[in-house]
Parts: C-alpha cells; structure tokens; sequence
C-alpha cells in the first residue's frame, strides 16, 4: 500500500474513536466534531510527512493522531466555556486531565479491540 | 484550567501545489519575498512542508545555500508571529528549519552558529506533537558536531542510548546513520580494521534496506580508510562503488571526501605530486559547496608533502592561506595550541613541523 494510502486507512480505522471522543468526553456537537476531524485529517497527513514523521512506520503515528484530537477536543470545550466551570463533573474530570493520558487510554483500547 | 484557542485557517493547498509552490519560492530571491509571501503561498502549511523536503535533499550539494534558504524561512515564520498551519504545525516548522540550518553550519563548519540553531531546534521540537523522532534528528546532529570537536568519548557514550530511540520508533536508516559516528570515531582513535569493519556492516545493511545514499556514503568512508591504510585494491574498489551513486544523487560532500580519501591513498602510496594533484581536486570540489574548512585543512595536509619535497616557500604559502580560516572557525584548544605554534614559526619563516601534522591530523580525522 502506498504511503498516503496506509495515513488515509489508520485516519479512517481511528476516526470511530475520534468522534466519540470528540463527543461524549469533550462535548464538541456534531457539527464541532465533524470540522475538527477535517482539520486534522489535513493535519495528519501532513504529520506524516514531516522529516522523522516520515521515517516512521504510519501504525505508530497514531498515538500523535488521537493526542491531537484530544487535544483539540479540550481546547476547543475550554475556548466554548470562556472561563466558567463545567456544566458536569464528567466534563470537568476529562478537562482537568492531560490530553495525552486521555490519548494513551483510547490507544490501549484500539490496541486491545484488535488484539 | 488552561487551553489555547485553535486557528482555523483558510483551507490549505494540495502537496502537489505546495511542492510547485515551493519551487516558485525557491526561484524568487530571498528579498523579494516577504513583499510576495501571500501570491507565494508562503504561508500555507504544504508549501513550508515542501520546502523543508527539498532544502533536506539539498544538504549534501549545496549547504552554504541552504542555510540561507532556511533562515530566511525560519525568520520569515517566526518574526512577525505567523499562524501557520494547525494545531503544532508552527512549532515543527521553527524546529525543522532550525535544524536545516544547524546541519548546514555543521557541515559549513560553523559550529558556534550550528549550536545555536540546534537549540532552537529544540524549543520549536518541544512543543510538537510527535516530538520523539524528530529530537532523536536533532540529537544525531548534536553528537556529529561533538564528534567534529572531538569529544569522542561523549559521543561513544551517548550513541547507544540514540541508536534506541531511533529503533524503539522503527526508524530504520537513522539507526544506521548513527553507526557512522562510531565508525568516525574509530577512525579518530586509530582503529582503522575495525572501522573497516563497521563501514562494511553499513554498506551491507543499507544495501539491504534499500537505501543506497547510506550504502554511497558508506563506501566514501571505506575509501578513506583504506586509503589511510595505503591499501589501493581496497580503496579504488570502494570508490567505484560509491561515485557513480553520489554523482547521480549529487552528493558533493561525499564526492569531494572520495577524491580526499583517493589523494590520501596516494601520499600513504609514496605517489606525492600526484597525492598533490588529487588533495588540489579535493579542494576544488569543497570550494564549489562553500567548505572552507575542509579547503584549510587540505592546504595543510599539500604544505606538509611539499616540506617533504623540500619546496619549503611554497609550503609557507600553503600554510598562510589556511590560518586565516583555522582561526576563523574557533577549533578545540588542541588545534588553537599548534595553530599558536604554527603562526609562530610562519613568522620566522622556519616551519615548525610537528604543530603542522598535529593540525593537519586534527583536521583530517575529523573530516574523514
């Protein structure tokens, strides 16, 4: 498989975890949800093209992918609330948490959905 | 609670745009740009993306201008502050374009200049999301320029530790590349069988990899090495193998280095006029790609065989030439110590001839 072919098939086997991420944990609505992974379809092909990106194989780019996404999903929610509190404590756990821990539990999860 | 608020850009272009792109940039002097940045596309993220690619194929044939090439770049991008791109893609263009300058300066020998564009490097890195690979990049380049400064030790030290980071995220090649610091090394401590040793186990590898610029390189090495060793078979076989490769990926670098490594086969061979012929090659080629420390070096090594011939006033010449630039470059204090020497004796007009071999050693190990 091409290269831009195997970062468009992980983008789509990931995407599932993505938008649900984007949803039930950040609260993004679907609209918010649905331009946020457009954004960062763009922005994970061109990740992998990137001067180490490149070197790598495409499988693990995609711990890069859903800590982007979470990233993305925090900064977003934080950005909609202008400063005031979470209307639940569920948002407020998974805003106090750093993006990248949230990211390694839904990798561990693909990781053992496919295993 | 804290978060920054996402930029949401107009929507980019395609690679193939951006790499068009990118040529049109790189068609357009460095002034006239910043006035031609929006038809330019300068601030799109595909066309940055491309421009780093072509000034990392650049490397090796043309360094002076790739340095200039990516500070104006990296100038451009962080200078006003430009949004460029999404989400940390800002920050690995500071950081790829510092690193194309430092590797630039470090083949420049510009080190002073290549440590400090290293560091930016890192802060732009820090901050991105797939961070690991691209500082394991970075810390290549930093062990390489330790390397040239000679601290072997250092550079032995903290190899394996990189060769890991390298295989634990599959990046094969640079794992490879890594041993052509030990083999460096190596070469630095006199160790020339092992060496050898370690350059075939690379030519060996990257043929199987598939890479041939690594295999190519691999070969230059075996050239000079052999060549130190006045081993001729060896070192013209190895050449034959690495020119043709380097002519086509237009590897100048490693081009001038074979014809080094050939001159060096015929001084070790008792051949010294034409030894003197090849090392004014070698010069010729390093003064095409803006090497001026690897031409300095060479008129040492010619000074030292034209004291052997007794053509000591034509030695001086040599050596006058090459001061200038020895200082210039700020070398490790061995090399200022002979080079202190060697000014001295410049004057009086009497070569002192051990703090030139010891300068001259300085600089051929290094650049082998």
């Amino acid at each position: 498989m091409r290269r831009p072919d195997e970062v468009e098939s992980l983008f789509s086997r990931t995407l599932s975890v993505i938008h649900s991420a984007l949803v039930s944990y950040y609260r993004l609505t679907e609209d918010e949800a649905r331009g946020a992974e457009e954004d960062l379809l763009l922005w994970f092909q061109r990740l992998a093209r990137r001067g180490g990106s490149a070197q790598m194989p495409v499988k693990l780019l995609r711990l890069s992918l859903l800590s982007a996404a979470c990233q993305y999903g925090r900064s977003f929610q934080l950005w909609k609330l202008g400063g005031a509190d979470p209307v639940d404590s569920d948002l407020g756990e998974i805003l106090a948490r750093e993006p990248d821990d949230v990211a390694n539990d839904l990798d561990r999860t693909l990781e053992g959905e496919r295993s | 609670m804290t978060g920054r608020v996402l930029r949401f850009p107009r929507r980019p272009l395609s690679s193939d745009a951006g790499r068009l792109a990118a040529e049109r940039v790189l068609k357009t002097p460095l002034a006239e740009r910043p006035a031609a940045a929006a038809a330019l596309r300068l601030e799109d993220p595909e066309t940055v993306l491309a421009l780093c690619a072509m000034l990392r194929q650049r490397l090796e044939s043309a360094p002076a201008a790739v340095r200039d090439e990516a500070e104006f770049l990296y100038r451009f991008l962080e200078t006003p502050r430009r949004e460029i791109g999404l989400f940390d893609e800002r920050e690995y263009f500071l950081g790829e374009t510092a690193l194309l300058a430092g590797t630039a300066c470090r083949h420049l020998s510009r080190r002073v200049e290549a440590q400090v564009w290293f560091d930016r490097s890192e802060a732009g890195f820090r901050h991105t999301v797939n961070a690991p690979g691209d500082l394991s990049r970075l810390g290549y380049q930093r062990l390489a320029e330790r390397l040239e400064e000679r601290q072997i030790d250092i550079v032995l030290e903290l190899l394996p530790a990189l060769i890991e980071s390298f295989r634990s995220l599959e990046m094969t090649e640079d794992a490879l590349k890594c041993r052509f610091l030990e083999g460096l090394a190596l070469m630095e401590t006199d160790e020339l069988e092992r060496a050898i040793e370690i350059f075939q186990d690379i030519a060996t590898e990257a043929g199987s990899l598939g890479s041939e610029r690594l295999a190519a390189s691999a070969y230059a090495n075996l050239t000079h090495v052999h060549g130190m060793m006045g081993e001729a078979e060896a070192a013209i076989a190895a050449s034959m193998k690495a020119i043709p490769v380097l002519r086509r990926l237009d590897d100048r670098i490693a081009l001038a280095k074979v014809q080094w490594g050939i001159a060096t086969l015929l001084r070790e061979t008792g051949q010294l006029q034409p030894a003197i012929e090849a090392y004014r090659k070698a010069q010729e080629e390093f003064e095409a790609i803006g090497m001026r420390a690897d031409i300095a070096a060479l008129n040492l090594v010619v000074a030292d065989l034209l004291l052997e011939q007794g053509q000591d006033r034509d030695a001086l010449r040599e050596i006058a030439a090459a001061l200038p630039v020895i200082s210039e470059l700020q070398m490790a204090p061995e090399g200022m110590a002979a080079l202190s020497l060697l000014r001295e004796s410049s004057r009086r007009q009497e070569i002192n001839r051990q703090a030139l071999r010891e300068l001259h050693g300085y600089f051929q190990e290094l650049r082998a």
